[in-house]
């Protein structure tokens, strides 16, 4: 057990892209946790896909010594945090694990909308914040820049920033000094039942579930029986330990640690991120505050291309939420495209990063359906339905009114660009509610908007229209009623299940039109002609035709030829097996995206 | 129209006399080369080829025969139904042709009857020249003409002009030899009126033999890059439908119909060269990018003289090898023999399923017994429901599978299912 005062606790909090884990990589390499030549980039992602698109998405910690100028060894606890806005409650659990963060702000980019959001939740959780200037090697870093937007836009002190660069190594050991000079040491009872925050979990095929977690109380040991108090499930310890960051057992973890545990657990929905874990006898009363449930916000259908890869997708998503609790799904069938798997995401990221793993850990080719929202539907008798995808909608003669989740959305952007912002979000049946000037450079407008129209390639569109300068941040706010209706699509006369969404109803004729429009130019000529028409109830209100293929011939076929044009089809052939055969039409998968894509703008 | 032939020159072969004496005839080869010069590339080319460089020709002379010379070492130039000096532009060579064609003759074992093809472009059809490779038995000539529409030419960056194409047109004429022309329709630019100019034209000229191709937009070629940045539009596949349905109408009415999916031809007058490749006869390609088909016992033979290392897998038992030499000019000037790369073994069961693809491609169509041997019955049934093939009774009442008129303009829906077998 460690000497609780010689612990510092501390979490690296950034807008995404801002650099956090090359600083965090830089911290291992100086404190010796990891020799140069077992170096790579960004250690602690650990995931393929967080290497490559350069996310964290699932919570680290790792335990580095590091003796500091004063002579002493201290135990850092560093808990690395996804940096992405849909895995919000992912970030605040691992903050409630410290004591303190190092705010970490791009020294070109500035204060952005996530860097707020973070510092708030930082804020909010008691934590000190340092302030850390990064990547000011690069030439267009403006250091007092940024220094006088982190006091004017968050209120934090930052004449002692520090100043770094993750890239080259500078400021990492000033970092360290100011949070064990200035993060507090943890404090606990030791004699008090044991109470242990759980900040994120995984699946081991040999071991089950392990958790993280940070001791706030007590002990735990090898070998006790614990209790996770959310779901009031019992188990035995396996071992504890801290990561280095390979596992390394310790006998126990006391007040203020930060380890691993293995729980003897196979089923991964039983250990919640945020849950408490206690003594299965004579255990703490009181679970640690803050935990909930956390809600899928977007849900989507994932249907295998080729039908008969049902089994393994069921398979490959059996597995995977061994890694991933937070994925939800259930069976769905389509007439279009079969059977497949209606499926619930934090967001927009989390959805892409599930199919993209899908895909590629589990060789699946699968076809995603445009995403939506939980909507409650009100019938006129009473009754109550949630209902995650347009297939379910009940027929609107019984529907009293339908209800559909809003966000409290907040931007950042540039003055210059107010107008901008003020006219998309309008196109995004937004309401404005204010806006203020956290520095004469950074404007923070604030909006409510249905999570519907967010998911409507919003981001992309802000992203865009600022010339990439806007940022996004967005919290739940509520159910509001909205008059929607469901809009279903047509091919050749026949309505394609998959291709239908709910719509306001003030925007489904324009939407309508544009999908249809868009759909001719996605869907390849087949050898006949193909209506493509939108319809709301059995009201056709939009058409467009994809005309019949007329020529579709390799010409030219003579001795060296004749290898090369057949490698031609057999690719054209491919082409056509990435596309679902809907009735006698082949439909490319963006599709089924394309909804995503239509917008006024 | 002079004799097809001279007496062909003695194969140095002792197995063949050997096989002779045995009594076992040697197997008809053809005899591709690919000459890899041109004055310019078009800007829809993407074959292998030099611009200038004439101070490569002899060499290239020199190394192309010393390779044909290879091949009949091993027996395999014994008996040469056709053959064709491709491009390129081959006549740019000048003299240096003649001295190939010659040379050829020397080595390969023609057939009295031997189809001799040179492909020649308008700019470099010389009168003196075309007389030479006459007098050398060159009796068919393929002329690049592509239209007779300035502006056509220009967009499809040819150097020459409809005048430049008249005069080789009569060269050709005046040669006495039958000859063949080449026409691209579908072009970006081109219209109904150019088009029509163009057959009318093309159907007046003396040719006997009509290649229409709708242009391909091929990966890599400068017309490709300037439709990706806008420079050009892209080529308009309705368009090149309704060109391709008037040019069958055009050259039917005048005696030419369509005997393969691009080529027409007085009948008679098919290129029998092209045939082979069509009807999965044995060929060799000499030079670079120059494509070779053995059955696969006579190529184990030669790559097993030559030491030539094979790691290619083969699910099935192989029954034909299709193999090209993809080297640069230089890296073939010096080393002629190199091992061809890559290679390609074909099984049985590819081989039949290849046959009736290209058979497909033929106006007279598949036999049904080949189509059943291939297993491809249902597969040409189920075209057959969507209106690509269709069967039908020779004049001899053999039933055989054909491509319909839609099937023609289609035919990547038919050929990728033949080869799929789906």
């Amino acid at each position: 057990m460690t000497d609780p005062t010689l612990i510092r606790n501390f979490s690296i909090i950034a807008h995404i892209d801002h650099g956090k884990s090359t600083l965090a990589d830089r911290v291992l390499q100086l404190t010796h946790t990891i020799e140069d030549r077992d170096m790579v980039e960004q250690v602690l992602d650990s995931m393929d896909i967080e290497r490559e698109r350069g996310i964290t998405i699932k919570a680290q910690a790792v335990r580095v010594l590091y003796t500091a100028d004063d002579g002493v060894e201290y135990t850092l606890n560093l808990i690395d945090t996804p940096g992405h806005v849909d895995f919000t409650y992912e970030v605040s659990r691992s903050l409630q694990a410290c004591e303190g963060a190092l705010l970490v702000v791009d020294s070109t980019q500035g204060v952005e909308a996530q860097t707020v959001a973070n510092a708030l939740m930082a804020m909010n959780a008691h934590l000190e914040i340092i302030p850390l200037i990064n990547k000011i090697d690069l030439p267009s870093a403006d250091v007092e820049r940024v220094r006088h937007e982190i006091e004017e836009a968050l209120a934090i002190p930052a004449g002692d920033a520090v100043l770094a660069s993750g890239k080259t190594g500078i400021g990492v050991k000033d970092a360290l000094e100011a949070v064990i000079k200035h993060v507090p040491h943890p404090v606990g009872d030791p004699a008090a039942p044991l109470k242990a925050l759980i900040f994120d979990s995984f699946f081991d095929a040999y071991r089950g579930v392990v958790a993280l977690i940070r001791v706030v109380d007590g002990r735990i040991a090898k070998g006790m029986r614990v209790r996770l108090m959310a779901g009031g499930t019992d188990t035995d310890v396996e071992e504890v330990g801290v990561r280095r960051p390979v596992h390394v057992p310790v006998d126990e973890l006391g007040v203020g640690e930060v380890g691993y545990l293995v729980t003897g657990l196979k089923d991964p929905s039983l250990v919640k991120v945020g849950d408490t874990v206690t003594l299965a006898r004579h255990g703490a009363h009181e679970p640690l505050p803050g935990y909930r449930d956390v809600k899928p916000m977007v849900y989507t259908g994932l249907f295998p291309i080729d039908g008969d890869q049902y089994p393994e997708l069921r398979d490959a998503l059996d597995k995977l939420r061994l890694n991933d609790p937070a994925i939800i799904y259930e069976p769905e069938s389509s007439h279009a495209l079969g059977f497949g798997f209606r499926c619930g995401f934090l967001g927009l990221l989390h959805m892409e990063i599930v199919k993209e793993r899908l895909e590629r850990e589990f060789d699946l080719d699968l076809l995603a359906t445009a995403p939506s929202v939980e909507y409650h539907v009100h019938k006129t008798n009473g009754e109550m339905v949630q209902v995650h995808s347009p297939q379910d909608m009940p027929d609107p003669g019984t529907v009293d009114r339908i209800e559909e989740p809003y966000l409290k959305v907040t931007v950042l952007v540039p003055p210059e660009f107010v107008g901008a912002i003020m006219e998309l979000t309008e196109l995004h049946r937004s309401t404005f509610v204010n806006m203020q000037y956290l520095s004469a450079t950074t404007v923070e407008m604030h909006y409510e908007m249905p999570l519907s129209e967010l998911i409507m390639d919003f981001f992309d569109q802000l992203k865009s229209r600022t010339r990439g300068y806007a940022s996004l941040d967005y919290e739940v706010m509520d159910y509001r009623p909205s008059a929607l209706v469901k809009l279903d699509v047509l091919l050749a006369g026949k309505p394609v299940d998959a291709l239908s969404f709910i719509v306001h109803k003030d925007k489904a004729f324009a939407r309508g039109k544009m999908l249809t429009e868009k759909l001719r130019g996605i869907i390849p000529r087949q050898m006949f002609e193909v209506p493509i028409q939108a319809a709301i109830g059995g009201k056709i209100i939009a058409r467009e035709t994809v005309r019949a293929m007329r020529k579709d011939v390799i010409a030219k076929c003579y001795g060296g030829d004749i290898s090369r044009k057949r490698k031609l089809l057999e690719k054209q052939k491919k082409g056509k097996k990435r596309m679902k055969q809907v009735g006698t039409i082949e439909v490319p998968q963006e599709a089924f995206m394309a909804i995503l894509k239509v917008d006024e703008g | 129209m002079p004799a097809g032939g001279a007496a062909p020159a003695p194969s140095s072969g002792l197995a063949a006399l050997a096989a002779e004496a045995a009594g076992a005839a040697p197997t008809p080869v053809s005899l591709y080369v690919h000459v890899p010069f041109c004055l310019s590339k078009c800007a829809y080319c993407d074959f292998y080829s030099e611009p200038g460089k004439p101070d490569r020709y002899s060499r290239f002379v020199d190394a192309a025969l010393f390779e044909a010379g290879h091949w009949s070492h091993y027996d395999l130039l014994d008996d040469v139904p056709t053959m064709y000096i491709g491009g390129g532009t081959p006549t740019v060579l000048g003299t240096e042709l003649v001295r190939l064609v010659r040379g050829l003759r020397e080595t390969a074992r023609l057939r009295p009857d031997a189809e001799i093809t040179v492909e020649t472009n308008p700019e470099t059809t010389d009168a003196d020249l075309i007389a030479q490779l006459v007098e050398a038995a060159v009796n068919r000539f393929s002329l690049g003409v592509q239209s007779f529409d300035d502006a056509v030419l220009a967009t499809l960056g040819r150097c020459h002009g409809a005048a430049r194409t008249e005069a080789a047109l009569e060269v050709l004429r005046a040669s006495g030899v039958p000859f063949s022309i080449d026409l691209i329709c579908g072009v970006p630019g081109q219209s109904f009126e150019s088009w029509d100019a163009t057959l009318e034209r093309a159907v007046g000229c003396g040719a006997r033999h009509v290649s229409v191709y709708p242009l391909t937009v091929e990966d890599g070629t400068p017309l490709a890059a300037a439709i990706a940045d806008g420079h050009q539009a892209a080529p308009d596949p309705d368009v090149a439908a309704d060109m391709m349905l008037a040019a069958e109408v055009a050259l039917a009415a005048v005696g030419m119909p369509r005997y393969e999916v691009a080529n027409y031809a007085q009948p008679g007058h098919e290129a029998r060269h092209n045939l082979v490749y069509w009807t999965g006869g044995a060929y060799l390609g000499v030079g670079p990018h120059a494509a070779s088909m053995l059955p696969y016992a006579e190529f184990q033979r030669v790559a097993e003289a030559e030491g030539w290392k094979l790691d290619a897998e083969v699910a099935g038992t192989p029954a034909r090898a299709r193999f090209t030499r993809e080297v640069s000019l230089e890296d073939y000037l010096r080393r002629p023999l190199a091992q061809p790369e890559p290679l390609e073994v074909l099984t049985a069961q590819e081989v039949m399923r290849e046959d009736v693809m290209l058979g497909l491609r033929l106006s007279r169509g598949v036999a049904v017994e080949m189509v059943e041997a291939a297993g491809l019955g249902e597969t040409l049934a189920s075209l057959a429901e969507r209106e690509l093939v269709s069967i039908a009774e020779d004049e001899d009442g053999a039933a055989r599978w054909r491509t319909t008129q839609r099937g023609w303009l289609l035919g990547n829906q038919v050929f990728g299912a033949v080869w799929a077998g789906e």
